[in-house]
Order: C-alpha cells, then structure tokens, then sequence
C-alpha cells in the first residue's frame, strides 16, 4: 500500500518520463511536451478527452469512452463521476450523478462501489474509490506510455482550488499506486493561465485574468492576478448548479417532450431509456457548439420506437438559457468578490469542455468591456481548444521541474517561499498629460514582492530640467451618465440600469487613477528635447523601495531609498 | 513635469513617503517565473546579482 511510509524515492531526474494530467469527474486528458511546446495524447480509441468511467463486463476492464458507452446496458457494473469522492467522507459527497450509473456505499469508513468486476463470478466485489482511482489511472497512465513508447514516470496533475489536502494526499498516493511520481499538484485555474502564456508569442504582463472553468458536473471561476508571469489567485467561486449536465438536462427535457408528443411515453421513465436520451443529449449538444443545427436520433428509445429529430443551434440557446444565465452570475460574482470590477479583468480564459459553447462566450463578450479579451474558439481567432488548456499547462509544469530532486520542489513550494506581501496599491510617476496630472504606473497593485519594474516615459518636448514625482494611486470606477433629460437621478446601484425599460442613453463607465500619497521626488536636469526618462522601481519584500531615473542613453542618474514601513 | 525652481533635494532625490499597505497572499508555484522567485528566494539573491548569473 502506499501508505505504509517507506519513502520510496522517485526515479532519477535524469531518468524521468513526464507528463501532465488533468483528472476530472468527467473526463480527464494526458499531455507532454515536445520541443517546449504542449501536446495533448490521444489514446488508443484517438479520444483527447477521455471520460472518467471504468466499467467490468465479463471480467473485462473498460475504461473511457467505452466504458462510458456501457452505462446505457451495463450501469451496475460502471463507474463514473467519482474524482470528487477520492479523499471524501461517505457523508460529505454528493451522490447525484452516479444514480445512472454504480451507486456509491459506505463500506469501512470508505466511499466504495459494489460492481462485478471478476470473471464469471457470481458475486460483486467492493471496491473503494481510491482503488478505483488507481485502476483508472494505471490505464491513463498506460495510455501515454502506449503513445510515448517510454514508460511514464511522473506526472503533474491539476486540481481544484478547493480540492483538501486530504483529497490531495489520496490523489498523490492514487497515482504513487498506479506506478507514477507526482511531481507536484497544481491548480486548474493556473494551469490554464501557464497554457496560455508559454506560448511563444504571449508576452509577459500585468494582467487581472477571469478563468471560467466550465465543466461537466461544476463549475468553477478564479480570479488570477498575473504580475510578471507570477500568479495570484484573488477570489475563486464553485458551483453545482451550473454546469455541462445542467445542459444536458435542458436537452433531455427537450427532446423527452417532442418524444411523447409523438409516441405518448416518457422514455425519462424508463433508466435505459434515461441513458441512451442522455448519451445522445450529450452528443448533440457538442454538435451545437460546431454547427448551428444537430441531428438527434436514437434507435429504440423507448417501446421500441426509434426517434429522430433535428433541432437548431438557436431553439438550444432558448431551452439552455436558464443555464447560461447562471454562467454569467457565477463570472460576475466572483469578480465582485475580488473586490474588482469588470473593467479591472483584462482576459477572461474559457477552459473546460462546456467552454466550446458558443453562447456563452458570447454573453461573457456582452458583460465586459471590449478592451477585455474572451479567449473562447467562439470569440477569438487565437484561443485554445479550452477543453485541452489544464492538462498542456500542466504538462508544461512538468517539463520545467523535471529536472529537480523531489526535496527542491518541496522545498520551493513550501509556504514560506509562496506567502509574500503583495502591494495594496499601484506604484507609478505622474505626468503632465493634456489634463492636468495624470498617473502613469510602473507597478500593478496585488504585485507580490520582491519585484522590479521599469517604464520609459517621455520628457517635456523641450528638454530642461524634469522631475519625477512618484506616488501611490488606486483605481476607482468613473460613472458618467448622459445629460439627463427627465429621468431623475436615483441610479446609485448601476445595476438598476438593466431594469430600465427605456434604456436609450447608456451611462459611460471607466477606470480612472486615484492619485494617493507621494512617495519620492527625484530631479533629472539637463534632459535633452524629445527624450525619455527611464524610471525603475524595485520593491523588496520588507516593502523597502528603491527608486532609480535617468535619462534614456544618458548616464548616471538618480537612486534613492525609501524605508521599510 | 518640469522642475520647479529653487527645488533641491539630497543628490537631486528627496524622500517624501513610505509604501502604505499590503497584504499577505500566497503566490501560485507554477510557471518559469515563479521557479526564478523561488530559486532568488532560497539563495538570498536580489535581482540584479540574479540577472548577472
């Protein structure tokens, strides 16, 4: 067992086979990386997306796809959505999505499964959902080794922000069983964030990003604060409610009721007849996010009668609206929660297999500013396949610590190194713009320290003898209504406006800089006409600040130190 | 903007403040950027003896 305490080391760094994995309640995707860039592994039926199932016929294992296809004549002895189990409580988990297929037990102290997973054998066995874990897994693993043609070694897996560290120890010992060393654990929300930026041609920033994880039983939203290539998580947001089935649903509805007009029985009735209504729901609703019209069909529903009908990607849109609405609260709230505004949010990464909806991202474009990116195959010519982003960033991860000895990244991951301070608000210099003082930033707020940054402004056009101001500024969120022509001014909530039937005149809203309290004033003389100023700021992490300026070209310059408060 | 007359200030730099706030957060240990903060970290080293390594 994995847990009896000899600390087996892991293989030699030099010796080690890495991929990275994304395990999820539905499905779950391996990658590697070939000359620093991502791939994602099929495996031997060619699904990237490989469902989480596990199923026994005849003393047989399936897993994936075909597994998944024996919940429509097998479901006693098939296991799926059990990821959230792993680590559980019998108690604490929510068994809902297994009523189609193995019902989850308690059995000694264990979530636990009866299936018959042995030859001929009369009787079930139970098996525990760590061991089921670890069956599926091993075939995850074996996959990539299959494609690979070396056996994995390690593996970095993305998780939950909210998964416990007791669901993380059960995953990590999960994979040490199936032969493989956890590198590290990484979260899903950063692992799509990592997948975007290691492209060749993103550049580093300092960006707010939204990372909407829409997937298939949750959902889950997190608020990152990329500051240098180095990521905050803000505020997170999980949901239930919201997700891939709730799609499903509204089509098995849908298609339930053309049914009976047709045929006068429920096949919701009737658990087969549920299965195979689900199965297909689940088939056209993925063809609705590639085509505007799908074909459902499926032989012997229910009483023997085959049924068939097409629906169009806008009747969907109508039966899913409920759903989608729930997207766009669930984005909106978490933003609040940041203490943010959707001006703040620069990008807004889609992942997660519900993500290819093209809806969706379409209201995600509706509720934030243009200047905000929606990083959908919906909305823009540059996203990634979202239902690929965690398992390339995680595999990406992967690649970078191969290298290390098992205690450096402990060592490097130990609190100690990852809780810093992170400062409150922007660092910038004011300039002489068209209005007035206007702010210019050198250090985003929520930057974590130490850090160093540097901006080049520009000088007054004739030259002289220039000072650089620096101070601290917030942002805060300008309202400016049009001239009101009747309407009295009572609209302090800005979320009234939404209500106003009449709604012709939209109020503007922006961003602006709040110039606080000064922190430095340095003197550069003699600047040349049309030249620049360079300014550097680096902040250690006592808070202490360093201020350098100088002309650009030019030499010396002026360095001064502020206090640590 | 343009220097006002009469300013002076100790080598041309005058310190007029402090950083007001912060807080604690944890920074995700992910990515190229991080690895190059935790290797600072460990080692004691500043951005500048970094950069000349």
């Amino acid at each position: 067992m994995a847990e009896n305490g000899d600390k087996q080391t892991g293989p030699e760094p030099s010796n080690r086979v890495v991929i990275g994995v994304t395990f999820g309640n539905s499905n779950s995707s391996i990658a590697y990386t070939v000359d620093d860039k991502a791939e994602v592994i099929a495996n031997e039926d060619g699904d990237r997306q490989i469902p989480t199932v596990l199923s026994y016929a005849d003393g047989d294992e399936y897993y994936g796809a075909q597994a998944k296809a024996f919940l429509v004549r097998n479901p006693n002895n098939t296991v799926a959505y059990f990821r959230d189990f792993l680590g559980q409580e019998f108690k604490s988990i929510d068994p809902t999505h297994c009523h189609a297929a193995a019902h989850p037990q308690e059995a000694e102290g264990t979530v636990s499964f009866t299936i018959k997973d042995k030859d001929s054998e009369e009787d079930a066995s139970t098996v525990s959902v760590p061991e089921i874990s670890v069956r599926y897994l091993r075939r995850l693993f074996g996959a990539a080794t299959d494609y690979l043609g070396k056996k994995v070694t390690s593996a970095v897996i993305s998780v939950p922000t909210n998964f416990s560290e007791k669901q993380r120890e059960a995953l990590i010992s999960a994979a040490k069983e199936a032969e493989v060393e956890v590198l590290q654990l990484i979260s899903d929300p950063v692992a799509a964030v990592l997948a975007y930026d290691a492209r060749p041609e993103a550049e580093v920033k300092d960006k707010i990003v939204v990372v909407a994880d829409l997937g298939g039983t949750r959902s889950d939203v997190a608020v990152v604060a990329s500051r240098g290539g180095m990521y905050t998580v803000l505020a997170t947001a999980h949901d239930y409610d919201f997700a891939g089935v709730h799609l499903d649903n509204a089509l098995i509805e849908y298609f339930a009721k053309e049914f009976i007009k047709k045929h006068e029985t429920d096949p919701r009735s009737n658990p087969r007849s549920l299965a195979k209504l689900r199965a297909e729901s689940e088939a056209t609703k993925k063809a609705l996010s590639l085509g505007t019209n799908a074909q459902f069909s499926v032989e012997s529903l229910a009483d023997g009668y085959d049924f068939s009908v097409t629906i169009n990607r806008i009747r969907y849109e109508m039966v899913g609206r409920k759903v989608f609405e729930g997207f766009n609260r669930l984005v909106e709230g978490v933003v609040k929660k940041a203490g943010l505004d959707v001006l703040d949010v620069d990008e807004v990464i889609m992942c997660g297999g519900t993500s290819h909806t093209p809806r969706i991202a379409n209201n995600f474009r509706g509720i934030f500013p243009e200047t905000t990116a929606i990083l959908a195959p919906a909305t823009s010519t540059v996203a990634i396949n979202p239902s690929e982003l965690q398992a390339r960033g995680a595999a990406l991860q992967a690649s970078l610590i191969q290298e290390y000895e098992a205690e450096d990244i402990e060592q490097s991951t130990h609190p100690a190194v990852t809780t810093v301070k992170h400062i409150s608000n922007a660092i910038g210099v004011t300039t002489v713009g068209p209005d007035g003082e206007a702010f210019t930033p050198v250090m985003a707020a929520e930057t974590a320290v130490p850090a160093r940054r540097t901006v080049h402004i520009p000088a007054p056009k004739e030259g002289g003898d220039v000072l650089i101001k620096v101070v601290e500024a917030g942002t805060h969120i300008k309202v400016t209504k049009p001239e009101p022509k009747e309407k009295e001014e009572k609209e302090e909530d800005e979320d009234d406006s939404d209500f106003d039937s009449d709604e012709e005149e939209e109020e503007t809203r922006e961003k602006i800089w709040k110039i606080g309290s000064a922190l430095a004033e340095a003197a550069i003389r003699g600047v040349k006409a049309g030249s620049k100023v360079e300014v550097t700021i680096n902040v250690a992490a006592d808070l202490s600040v360093i201020v350098t300026a100088r002309e650009v070209g030019g030499k010396g310059g002026v360095r001064g130190n502020l206090k640590a408060p | 903007p343009v220097l006002p007359e009469g300013w002076t200030g100790e080598k041309d730099f005058k310190s007029l403040g402090q950083l007001s706030g912060a807080v604690e957060r944890s920074i995700e240990p992910v990515g190229p950027h991080f690895l190059a903060h935790a290797r600072r970290a460990r080692h004691r080293r500043t951005f500048s003896e970094d950069d000349r390594i």
